[in-house]
Parts: C-alpha cells; sequence; structure tokens
C-alpha cells in the first residue's frame, strides 16, 4: 500500500466510519450500565440534560475510537513505507 | 472482478480497493429509469418502508408512542412492551435475531436486502427520484452536468439541492423522534425551540442522509458496507443470484430487429448496454457477478424490454443459482439453510421463553456510605440501606418486604405501605438491626426479598452486605 494511492477522504472515511459504528456501541454499553444521572464527572454535579450527557458521551467515543483509527492507519502506511524503502535498497 | 465460480460475490481485495479511485474521484453514475416488474417491486417497498419510518414515530399506544427509545426517561416503548436498561439484553438479543435472519435471508436469496430494503437503497431511490423530477432524465442530466455555470442551471441545481436538504431535514427530525416524544418535538420545532441536542441530532442525522442518498450512493455500497464485504461467505451454489446467461446471449452483437440471429451466427445480446446504463453501482452484469451488484434487479427489468421488443424470449438476465445455470438440481433445503435455521429457531425461542418469564420487578441494595454500622441505645447493630424498588409491569403495585440471614434479624422502613406505580421507581431508605451476638464475622450477608401482594410472580431477591464490629 503506497500512501500516495489512497485519497484523503478514503483515509478520512476509513477512520470515521468504523470508529462510529464503534462509538454507537460503546455508547449504548456504557449508558446500559450507567445512568447519567448518576454519574459525578470528576466529583462535579452536572447541568446538562440526560440527552445532553448521552450526545457528549457518544462524541468523545467517536473522538477516542478515531484516535486509534488514526493510528492504526498511520502504522500501517509507515510500515509499508519502510517495506517499500527496503525493497529499493 | 472474480474468477472463482464458488465465491461468486467476492469481497474485493485490499489490492483492488486502492487500485481504484474511491469515493470523491468516482466517476459520478447516472442510473436510467426503469420499469417492469421489479422496479414496481422496488417502488413499493421504497414506499412502504419509507412509510413505516416516517409514520411509525406518530402511532400511539395505550396513551404513549407506539415506538419510542425514551432516552431522557432511560425508557424504551416498543408496543406493549417496555423495556428498562436492566433489559438491555434483549434489545441486544433482538439484534442478533435480526442479524441471523439476514444471514437466513441471504443464504437463500442473496442480496435480496441490498436491492429492496436496505436504508442506503431506499433512500438513494427516493433521492434519485427527486433528481430526476427536477433535472430530468438520465440524458438531461449528463447535457446539464456538462454544461458550465449558468442562470438555468444554477436554478436547477439549486431546487435539487433545496428540495434534497428539506427532504434529509424532516428525515433528521423523525428519526430524533424515535428517541424523543415527536409531538412535543414537533411543537418545539415549530416554535423554533429546539433543545441544543435535539438540534444537533437533527442536523447531523440530516447531513449524514444527504450525503449518503445524495452524494456517496454506491460508494457506500461498495466501500463502507460491511455486509457486502461478508455476505459472500453466506453464499453457495443454490443461492439465488441475478445473472446474465452467457450461453444464451454470447457472441453480443447489434442487428436489424427482422435479422435472425442464428444466421449471423451471434447470440441474443444486441450489445445495447441498456443493463449497464441502468445500473445503479455502474456495473456491467454481463462481466459474471460481481460484489458491486447490490442485487436490484433493474438489469432484468431493462433486457426483460429489451427482448420484448426484439421479439426474443425474456430472461437473458434473469434471478437464478449457479447449479441452475449448469443445469444440476437446485437444491432449497441444504445444510446451510437447515444449520441457520436451527441456530435462528433456538435463539428466538430462548428469547421468547426468557421475555415471557422475565419478573417485571427490579431490586437495587445500596449501604449507606457513610457509617459501616451504628450501636443503637437497645445495644443492637445496626445497618441502613436504601432500596431502590422499580416497578417495570404495567400496572401498580403494593409490595411486601422482608429481610433475613441473621438470627433475630429486624427490618425497620419509613414507610407503611410499598406502592410503586406502573413503571416508577421508589428509593426506600431501610435500617436492619441484629444483635451483636448473632454476628458471627466482621461482615454477614443478609438478603432482601421482595414481593408484590397482590401478584406472587412478581418477587426479586439480593444480597447485601451486614457489618459489625471488627472481632480480632
Amino acid at each position: 500500500m503506497e500512501e500516495q494511492q489512497v485519497p484523503k477522504t478514503q483515509k478520512c472515511i476509513a477512520v470515521l466510519w468504523p470508529s462510529f459504528l464503534v462509538a454507537i456501541v460503546a455508547t449504548g454499553l456504557f449508558f446500559s450500565a450507567f445512568d447519567p444521572d448518576d454519574l459525578y464527572p470528576f466529583g462535579n454535579t452536572t447541568e446538562v440534560s440526560r440527552l445532553g450527557i448521552y450526545s457528549i458521551g457518544f462524541l468523545c467515543f467517536w473522538l477516542i475510537s478515531t484516535l486509534a483509527g488514526v493510528g492504526t492507519l498511520y502504522f500501517a502506511i509507515t510500515n509499508c513505507m519502510r517495506r517499500n524503502v527496503g525493497k529499493q535498497d | 472482478m472474480t474468477d472463482d465460480p464458488k465465491t461468486p460475490a467476492l469481497a474485493g481485495t485490499a489490492d483492488e480497493q486502492v487500485s481504484q479511485s474511491l469515493y470523491a474521484k468516482a466517476e459520478k453514475i447516472y442510473p436510467r429509469e426503469v420499469h417492469g416488474l421489479f422496479a414496481r417491486l422496488r417502488t413499493l417497498g421504497v414506499l412502504g418502508l419509507l412509510g413505516i419510518y416516517y409514520g411509525l414515530p406518530w402511532l400511539q399506544w395505550d396513551g404513549h408512542q407506539a415506538l419510542l427509545f425514551d432516552l431522557p426517561a432511560r425508557k424504551f416503548h416498543i408496543f406493549f412492551i417496555t423495556l428498562w436498561p436492566q433489559d438491555f439484553i434483549y434489545l441486544a438479543a433482538l439484534l442478533i435475531i435480526a442479524g441471523l435472519s439476514l444471514f437466513f435471508v441471504t443464504a437463500i436469496a442473496g442480496r435480496i436486502w441490498c436491492g429492496y430494503a436496505c436504508p442506503q437503497t431506499v433512500w438513494t431511490e427516493a433521492f434519485l427520484w427527486i433528481e430526476r423530477k427536477v433535472e430530468g432524465d438520465r440524458l438531461k442530466q449528463q447535457k446539464l452536468d456538462a454544461q458550465p455555470m449558468n442562470a438555468r442551471k444554477f436554478r436547477i441545481k439549486a431546487s435539487k439541492h433545496f428540495l434534497w436538504i428539506a427532504f434529509a431535514g424532516w428525515t433528521g427530525f423523525t428519526f430524533v423522534g424515535y428517541f424523543s416524544p415527536i409531538t412535543e418535538l414537533a411543537q418545539r420545532l415549530l416554535a423554533f425551540n429546539l433543545g441544543p441536542w435535539e438540534t444537533f441530532w437533527v442536523v447531523f442525522y440530516g447531513f449524514a442522509t444527504y450525503g449518503n442518498a445524495g452524494w456517496m450512493r454506491e460508494q457506500v455500497c461498495k466501500y463502507m458496507c460491511p455486509y457486502a464485504r461478508f455476505q459472500s461467505a453466506m453464499f453457495d451454489s443454490d443461492t439465488l443470484i441475478i445473472s446474465y446467461l452467457p450461453d444464451r446471449g454470447e457472441p453480443r452483437g447489434s442487428r436489424k430487429r427482422s435479422a435472425d440471429p442464428t444466421a449471423l451466427g451471434i447470440g441474443d445480446c444486441i450489445d445495447c448496454k441498456m443493463c449497464v446504463q441502468v445500473c445503479p453501482t455502474g456495473i456491467d452484469i454481463r462481466d459474471g457477478l460481481q460484489y458491486d451488484c447490490i442485487a436490484c434487479s433493474a438489469c432484468i427489468d431493462a433486457c426483460d424490454d429489451v427482448m420484448d421488443k426484439m421479439g426474443y424470449e425474456k430472461g437473458l438476465i434473469k434471478y437464478t443459482t449457479e447449479n441452475a445455470m449448469q443445469g444440476k438440481v437446485v437444491h432449497l433445503v441444504r445444510p446451510r439453510i437447515i444449520i441457520y435455521a436451527l441456530i435462528l429457531a433456538g435463539i428466538m425461542g430462548l428469547f421468547a421463553y426468557s421475555f415471557v418469564t422475565r419478573v417485571a420487578l427490579g431490586l437495587d441494595v445500596i449501604r449507606d456510605r457513610n457509617q459501616l454500622y451504628r450501636e443503637t441505645n437497645e445495644g443492637l447493630i445496626e445497618n441502613v440501606y436504601t432500596l431502590k424498588i422499580l416497578n417495570m409491569d404495567t400496572a401498580a403495585h403494593s409490595y411486601q418486604l422482608e429481610a433475613s440471614g441473621i438470627d433475630g434479624l429486624e427490618l425497620y422502613k419509613d414507610l407503611g405501605v410499598i406502592k410503586v406505580p406502573a413503571g416508577g421507581v421508589l428509593e426506600l431508605p431501610v435500617r436492619l438491626r441484629a444483635e451483636e451476638g448473632a454476628l458471627e464475622a466482621r461482615s454477614s450477608e443478609v438478603k432482601f426479598y421482595l414481593v408484590a401482594s397482590d401478584k406472587p410472580e412478581l418477587a426479586a431477591v439480593e444480597d447485601a452486605r451486614f457489618l459489625g464490629p471488627s472481632y480480632d
């Protein structure tokens, strides 16, 4: 896999889309177990509605899984580039 | 795309994906409008499914919205069923049943889900219909896109996008209406008083609809859909597929309607490329079955129409199976189907059994965190708990509470009668007292028993710890 051959849009979607699906599952599991009203983030009570907490939770899960996806993509591409460099030598 | 006849709908390999320019750079496909039996079936499917999607949240049942995943209240209403966060397992089981049903249907009928029922297909059809109404047919669309921007082109494009965005916005609003009561949501929308998160999700889902059905279309199926990648694993030689019959069609070639193909030494395919023009994923079915094919059967309708006009027999492209094409016997019942059916029936049976025998009562015991125990004036050891009683039944109930586990254990509660309305939660502080001599360890196990006075099958037991002084 050479990096130049993969358009940017594809890279973005390849990371954002699976992490979106994972975030849905994670949000469902997490908030089935924990009621937002019982959560005290960093020891504080919040004024945010349940829908707000669910949404923020979902976006946080999405962000975290996106970071993992970016890491995977980065290592996959750089590893391939290293292999290619080795071949040219 | 694949030479292996055993895996006709093989998923694309990594190499293939990279060699194609994806998403943004893909060539725009202008599917030609098609008429015929399967087109009518698909239209029927699209209208029915869209009707269900937009109509269902407005349906009332027993004084509440019939289908409401009420996230703010943490209750899911599915007609006569109310699910609580504790019932999460049932929702997971429903999803597994839906997944297995898809496997089962795929093994028998191929990608029938993709062609008729997938939301991506359904909304793309709706968006294509809007596009045709505004821009005209395939040729007009191609001509318009080839023009440089001018007042007319701008007006047409702006109208299309306005309609698309309006339709997508309505879709987003309906989506949020599944999670927040839709009648109140509509009132707040009309008063321009939607909450910030409701607005966010309407816009988010609307944008996703506009992007997926307006712009991405077949690229979602080709590059983003997980099902498209692994559906070939469910296929075998008896699975229903859409195929061109090369033995009958080849060698292809154009000819006059009056010409006799046998005399010309050509097959039935007149190479009119109608099958390619109607294909929403832009493939040529005559190259063999490909994983890009979403089995929408538009090519069957188009080809049948041409065969009719030529006076040839219909079915040069048709629903068939690999075995049928090779003249072998077609088996509807085969080990794969039996295994899928058994697994599916097993899980459905388990689900039904556990759901019917579900106890609509929840009991949680939370120990008082402020003090481990206290000694009363009478010299008894006292522990304080808060009981969370969740009545998941559709009627109100009164409950009897008992505790056991230590000799001479006494239960004190502030409420005389424990009554919880339907779907209600009661937080009940209770105290347990025991003589110090009856305690054998620093921490003893006690049990709380809760039972509905009028319905003994509604019963719950919950363990808790009773703490006393140290005996070291």
